[in-house]
């Protein structure tokens, strides 16, 4: 099945959606309210023409201060290395960045050899959620723990909604942009409780941003 | 390994008080002879440490054999990436091996964080939860360096003097 005539099969059948199609230079990629995610996904999968029978991936994407980032190589020579440096406090969150998560899913159909990707924005109430699709793909399951764990997304009707790979008793969720590189705690083997215990980190912050600015002026 | 020969020149040449230098010599052949890793393979560092055992480098040539359990191992090779979570495991995996037991740090992220230094989730170095006797450096380490590094191990064995100085 070529390109054009998926696309043209996906609209039809999901007519009654608000879709906005994002691009479709390689595979479509969809963009989709988060009401109608369970629904949408159902169809995907049920209907015969469509057979999007796997569900290859879901990922969780932080757009916290997208758009606003130090990579600006003209301004940037001016203020120098130091802004990397420099922790930036962002008042309120909620406020300034009201779309801050997004969930994409990777979609394969096996009998029509066509590929899908959906996109669609948490809620934005504090924690972000959307609604889990394990109950129609199995491989969900983990998928959502994952992005759970390192987003601190949570998605709503999961079963099992545990930490996966973090350490037991971690806090905070790692792979969110104001999160420190460094973590808050690091272990170390205590003699005298002879236990591995925690302690706060014994190393200091560094900039994260690709050094091409060779000095201040 | 050559041992009737030094004995015999020991004995005949030594009056009394040699036997404790010979059964020190003796203790550290066997313990050298016979060093058994536990088999504690935690990234890619653990493939190069697989590749060391298999035929063509064949530790078994140093009676080097992995063992699956801890109760039975001589050595640890920490080979890999110690992560948070897997800190107490490894401890408590140090702690079932029966004395007298070494430890090899083998590779940058065992030696010292390595490459994930900066995260938060490994262990910077895995000194910071057991005693480690041998460093190998490299990321990762050749069969070859591992090699190396068990032998230098045998040396610091051999240097030991646990009898006469216990």
């Amino acid at each position: 099945m070529d390109k054009d005539n998926q696309i043209k099969i996906i609209n039809g059948k999901l007519s009654e959606f608000s879709l906005l199609l994002l691009s479709s230079d390689h595979d479509p990629l969809y963009q989709l309210e988060q009401s109608d995610l369970v629904k949408i996904c159902k169809i995907l999968k049920k209907d015969q023409e469509l057979d999007y029978s796997i569900l290859i991936d879901i990922c969780a994407v932080d757009y916290l201060t997208y758009g606003h980032a130090d990579w600006k190589t003209n301004d940037a020579t001016k203020t120098g290395y130091s802004r990397a440096v420099e922790h930036k406090i962002i008042a309120d969150v909620d406020e300034e960045f009201p779309d801050r998560f997004a969930i994409f899913y990777q979609l394969l159909s096996i009998s029509k050899n066509t590929r899908l990707t959906l996109k669609t924005f948490t809620t934005k109430a504090n924690p972000p959620s959307v609604p889990s699709v394990n109950k129609i793909w199995n491989s969900a399951n983990w998928f959502e723990r994952e992005a759970f764990d390192l987003m601190g997304v949570h998605f709503k009707g999961h079963p099992d909604l545990r930490r996966i790979l973090t350490d037991y008793g971690f806090i905070g969720h790692p792979f969110r942009k104001d999160f420190p590189t460094n973590g808050n705690l690091e272990v170390i083997y205590d003699e005298n409780k002879e236990q591995v215990v925690y302690k706060p980190v014994s190393i200091s912050t560094r900039p994260t941003v690709p050094r091409v600015i060779r000095k201040n002026d | 390994m050559g041992l009737e020969n030094k004995n015999d020149d020991l004995i005949n040449q030594q009056g009394p008080g040699f036997l404790t230098t010979s059964v020190d010599k003796l203790v550290n052949w066997a313990r050298t002879g016979s060093m058994w890793p536990v088999t504690l393979g935690l990234a890619c560092c653990g493939i190069e440490m697989m590749h060391s055992a298999a035929s063509r480098y064949d530790t078994d040539r140093f009676g080097v054999f992995y063992r699956p359990s801890p109760r039975q191992s001589d050595v640890m090779i920490v080979a890999g990436t110690l992560c948070n979570k897997m800190a107490p495991a490894l401890r408590k995996i140090y702690d079932q091996m029966a004395e007298p037991k070494w430890v090899i740090s083998m590779g940058s992220c065992a030696n010292g964080g390595g490459y994930y230094h900066h995260s938060y989730s490994v262990v910077r170095g895995c000194d910071q939860i057991i005693p480690v006797d041998i460093y190998v450096p490299g990321c990762p380490p050749t069969a070859e360096a591992l090699i190396n590094g068990i032998i230098e191990l045998q040396k610091k064995i051999r240097s030991e003097e646990s009898i006469s100085n216990g």
